[in-house]
């Protein structure tokens, strides 16, 4: 395992800049997930640590060395692609094998790494076949062994989950989360499923346009996002923006009103001297964070639209004001009809203010 | 059964039947013709006849046969493996490796489909005759070996190779010409399936370059001893079909062996 460090890394295509100056760092043993829209920069960043893309400015280093103009082969580095990427004339030991036998390691240690891995991930009765006579999640775990083989500082993985059902997701999301308590190895894993980025992490890591736009623990970024856009992004249903306006800023806190429903304010503790009287802002609240009538700072009354049950737990689709719409996820909201008046709390300590350029005011 | 599809079906199958027949009589009228004397065939025959012993006796008085098919096999084996190497090379470059000028180039490529050979003879037989080249095999094969046609046939084939194995390959250590080598040569082999039948056809029939290019008996192919049996004063035309039976033969079998290939090649499946 190794430390992966970025600085100021950049990539452009053309005049098209893809990558905006990222800095990071990534400790030995550590599990960070890239996670963001499509379209974000989250795969190229991955495939510029791989060294399938070239850094246009920038520097990386692996295990402290730089890496810049490193051959994808030397940074010590597997990487478990989207489509498994298994060379389909190949049997699942030589497409395990393949990568050691061309750095000239010897058979009988070729295979007892294969034979090892293969154990590891229950694929010996496997070994013969080719990719196309395997399922998803046999091809998956075969793409894993192909990693694991070649003892690397750093695993990589590009959406490994993204073409596995929901079943076989959660199962292989399990797999990939014991198996780095296992190796212990350095894995930086790339997601647009953010459920897949909470329950792996160590560390997340949220992209948008080329920009990191915050990076910290799962629980942190939920609990204390940076901004408006890692609020939306993480956590699901996403969080709730409804518009609001400062109707008084004392010292170290706000007073809004909601902007869609007269007469409905809440006040937050906010020691951000920019959020001066009369500002637009958005208040954030979770689907999970309403609270029964009365029971919070403020009641907000939405007509529901549509109610979805999950089993263990149902969402409320309501609308606040006419194109102003709210998920709440509330037990006692599951019987609701469609059209029906329901009242719910707002508890100022779970609300989270936004000024009009999505910056969190604090 | 109602009346209209009954209709359907009648038409189609007429007009199937009317290809088939078109398809198949050129080759049954040779098997048969190559039975009968060259006055039964001239005299509309269409029987087989008892002449075959006589006319493949003749056929080899006539023609040198093993040197004309050892010509034949050889330029055509040279044709073939120079192509497929220098056109999938170039489709492979075409499609995989990112450039401003690229499509530029393939253009121009392209556009040298829209030249008919006719235009490019007289250039052509003037270069290899300043090569020295003029009554030599390798003469013939040279002109062809940038196939235009074949270079856009991988480069289209090769937009169904998954990027990601190249990338996979790079990760595992290949150089590009170990991952052409090594994995982009055995996924795609249908592709080269359809290819070499293509090209080996292609160069086995070609005659109108040997004919002006290859100038003694020494170095004469099939196609042009057959079609100067043909074009003698009085041609044996039993003589004739047993030449163009025996000029068949290599390409039939070719694309009997390799039938499943070429389907698959030509329906650009990666497998």
């Amino acid at each position: 395992m190794a430390a992966v460090e970025l600085t100021d890394i950049r990539k452009s295509f053309g005049t098209l800049e893809i990558i905006k100056g990222v800095d990071l760092t990534i400790e030995p043993g550590e599990f960070v997930v890239f996670v963001g829209p499509s379209g974000c920069g989250k795969s190229t960043l991955l495939r510029m640590i791989a060294g399938l893309e070239d850094i246009t400015s920038g520097e990386l280093r692996i295990g402290g060395d730089r890496m810049n103009e490193v051959d994808p082969s030397q940074r010590g580095i597997a990487m478990v692609f989207q489509s498994y990427a298994l060379y389909p004339h190949m049997t699942v030991r030589e497409n395990m094998g393949f990568a050691l036998k061309f750095a000239g390691i010897d058979k009988a240690e070729i295979a007892r790494r294969v034979d090892g891995a293969a154990g590891t991930l229950g694929l010996d009765a496997l070994m013969d076949r080719k990719p196309k006579a395997l399922s998803g999640g046999q091809r998956q775990r075969v793409a894993i062994g192909r990693a694991i083989v070649r003892n690397p500082k750093v695993f990589l993985f590009d959406e490994p989950l993204s073409n596995l059902d929901a079943e076989l997701r959660v199962h292989m999301r399990v797999e990939i989360a014991k198996l780095h308590k296992r190796l212990q190895s350095t894995i930086v894993y790339v997601t647009h499923d953010q459920v897949e980025a909470m329950t792996l992490a160590d560390k997340i890591v949220v992209l948008r346009s080329g920009i990191v736009e915050q990076v910290g623990r799962p629980l942190d970024l939920y609990d204390d996002p940076a901004n408006m856009f890692v609020a939306g992004f993480i956590g699901s249903p996403k969080m709730n923006f409804l518009p609001a306006r400062i109707e008084a800023a004392e010292a170290g806190r706000v007073t809004v009103a909601l902007t869609g429903q007269a007469g409905v304010r809440l006040t937050l503790p906010v020691a951000d001297g920019s959020a001066g009287v009369g500002g637009e802002v958005s208040l954030g609240i979770r689907p999970e964070h309403f609270v029964g009538a009365g029971e919070g700072d403020a009641d907000l009354t939405v007509e529901v639209d549509v109610v979805e049950h999950l089993g263990a737990t149902s969402y409320v689709y309501a609308e606040v004001a006419p194109g102003e719409r709210v998920i709440i996820q509330r037990d006692e909201a599951r019987h609701a009809a469609a059209r029906e008046k329901l009242t719910v709390g707002l508890p100022a300590g779970r609300a989270f203010l936004f000024d009009a350029a999505g910056r969190r005011l604090r | 059964m109602n009346v209209s599809r009954f209709v359907g079906d009648a038409i189609q199958y007429l007009f199937i039947g009317i290809a088939a027949f078109l398809s198949v009589f050129p080759f049954a009228w040779m098997v048969i013709s190559s039975t009968n004397t060259s006055i039964d065939i001239l005299g509309g025959k269409a029987t087989f006849g008892h002449a075959f012993a006589a006319n493949v006796g003749n056929f080899f008085a006539q023609v040198d046969a093993p040197l004309v098919f050892w010509n034949s096999i050889k330029v055509s084996l040279m044709a073939t493996a120079m192509t497929i190497v220098i056109s999938s090379l170039a489709g492979y470059g075409f499609e995989m490796f990112k450039s401003r000028m690229r499509d530029r180039v393939y253009s121009l490529v392209l556009l040298t489909l829209m030249v008919p050979f006719a235009a490019l003879m007289i250039p052509l037989f003037m270069m290899m005759a300043k090569s020295g080249l003029i009554d030599t095999h390798i003469a013939i094969v040279l002109p062809g070996i940038a196939s235009a046609f074949i270079i856009f046939y991988f480069r289209q084939s090769t937009k169904a190779f998954p990027v990601e194995l190249r990338d996979a390959a790079k990760v595992d250590g290949l150089k590009e010409w170990q991952i052409f080598l090594y994995i982009y040569m055995p996924v795609m082999r249908s592709t080269y399936a359809a290819a070499i039948i293509i090209v080996f056809m292609a160069s086995w029939n070609n005659y109108l370059w040997p004919l002006i290019v290859l100038q003694s008996n020494e170095t004469k192919t099939i196609t042009l001893v057959v079609s100067s049996l043909a074009s003698a004063y009085t041609p044996d035309f039993g003589v004739v079909m047993i030449g163009t039976i025996l000029a068949t033969l290599p390409t039939l079998f070719i694309f009997f062996v390799m039938q499943r290939q070429f389907v698959q090649g030509m329906l650009g499946s990666v497998k």
